[in-house]
């Protein structure tokens, strides 16, 4: 399933923004609030964010290993994970994108010595492929609730155990590359501002409001989120 | 300290960068960092005083604010560019070698991470504290390290990550530029490094934050 969202769909306002870089409601400076204004106005009127994901009904699941297998492709996604999606009868693959424009728009800020304006680009890209992936999670919940299944928290390579070298595994599914979204040889993905994962699908299996108590992993940089 | 010198230490602090910046609003047309650095240099303050009484003391003022969570990175970046632009002022004579910088701090982020923010915030604060920064970018292999480490006697060294996934790569040049270069300080820092990482790979120094870098290269030089 191929989906795009506009960043007005997924900009949630200047207050939430500036709630990112620490600030409480109404207490980020003017020249930030005025600059997260100016940007997000800059971009919400071409800014298109794209995500897609498949769904796999037949998989193997291996308690001993910890591993997920479909179509001949072995993940090992490690105890944390394997521990949530255990019960699935299916997974879902996904890959979410801010796109380039917002990350390049950040560099060039960032070179030119403007580094302010560099980082609201960098918050702006990162809430926007976050959002993104919380929308693309919600419409795959929507899809599967009709065969009376729910769905898992999502799980990216490089987390929870999982090594982010799976992302190799993970990208080749995704052969037509409506993202546009490329590896590098550490499997980090470009454009910076992108998600990718798993989500486990089934009747028996549970959506964790709060992730985090599953990983004792303190410094993760998603800890906290309740995706 | 002069007045001069405490109204560009005050500009720093608060990121009012020169006479048109509109911020902070109590500050509104009045000149700058940029403006009362060039007037300082004209009155005769020696370019020295200026980085050791003004802008090392605004820097480490906003560093420390930073550390207690009174501030966030937005003002961080304001009051670097304040500093940057008196420093355009005072660059001149650290290359006709009137004015001694306290050393060199060469700094990257590691090989297969891509992420800046976080290496540029601890460069921008410890060129503040009067350090040359030799900025090798992201995705920095060890041979790159080693490289600058070579050209650059004496420096200390840096290794930024954010990713769980790339500290690996940091102990690998950590482990290296350790056998390469013995006496060599080398800190390390990132959102997922920690005190204990930075002691199982043999590095220096670890700080949660900007200012613990200052805070500890003071002691080296």
């Amino acid at each position: 399933m191929r989906l795009s969202y506009r960043y007005s769909e997924l900009l949630t306002g200047i207050d939430a923004l500036a709630g990112v870089m620490g600030y409480l409601p109404g207490t980020a400076p003017e020249p930030v609030t005025d600059l997260i204004a100016v940007l997000s106005e800059e971009l919400l009127a071409t800014g298109e964010a794209r995500a897609e994901y498949i769904i796999f009904d037949h998989v193997n699941l291996d308690p001993v290993s910890k591993t997920v297998e479909f179509e001949g492709v072995v993940f090992h996604v490690k105890p944390i994970i394997f521990s949530q999606i255990k019960n699935a009868e299916g997974v879902a693959l996904f890959i979410c994108t801010a796109g380039r424009e917002v990350g390049e728009l950040s560099r060039k800020s960032m070179k030119e010595g403007d580094l302010l304006r560099g980082y609201v680009y960098d918050v702006i890209g990162s809430e926007v492929a976050e959002g993104a992936a919380d929308r693309m999670q919600e419409a795959l919940k929507t899809a599967v609730a009709l065969s009376g299944m729910g769905i898992t928290n999502r799980f990216s390579p490089g987390y929870c155990g999982w090594d982010v070298a799976e992302q190799h595994k993970l990208f080749s599914f995704f052969t037509e590359n409506y993202c546009g979204i490329t590896l590098t040889d550490s499997a980090l993905m470009n454009p910076v501002k992108s998600v990718s994962g798993m989500i486990g699908i089934g009747r028996k299996v549970k959506y964790a409001p709060y992730k985090c108590q599953l990983c004792d992993d303190k410094n993760c940089i998603y800890r906290g989120r309740k995706t | 300290m002069t007045e001069i010198l405490e109204r560009i230490s005050t500009c720093v602090e608060f990121g009012k960068v020169d006479i048109k910046s509109p911020y902070p609003p109590a500050m509104k047309d009045q000149e700058g960092a940029f403006e009362l650095t060039r007037h300082a240099l004209d009155e005769g303050i020696k370019p020295g005083e200026i980085l050791e009484e003004a802008l090392i003391p605004a820097m480490s003022r906003v560093g420390q604010k930073f550390s207690r969570n009174e501030i966030f990175v937005p003002q961080m970046l304001m009051a670097a560019k304040a500093m940057s632009s008196s420093m355009i002022h005072i660059k001149p004579y650290y290359l006709s070698g009137e004015t001694k910088r306290r050393g060199t701090f060469i700094i990257g982020t590691v090989r297969g991470d891509l992420h800046d923010i976080g290496k540029n915030l601890v460069s921008m604060m410890i060129e503040g504290g009067g350090w040359e920064i030799i900025d090798l970018g992201v995705d920095v292999s060890t041979e790159k390290f080693i490289e600058a480490a070579e050209k650059h006697p004496g420096a200390v060294i840096g290794l930024s990550a954010l990713l769980t996934t790339t500290m690996e790569n940091m102990r690998k040049s950590v482990e290296v530029l350790r056998n390469r270069f013995p006496a060599m300080k080398i800190l390390v820092g990132g959102a997922p490094v920690t005190e204990d990482f930075c002691r199982k790979i043999g590095a220096d120094f670890y700080s949660p934050d900007p200012q613990g870098a200052v805070e500890y290269l003071k002691t080296l030089a």
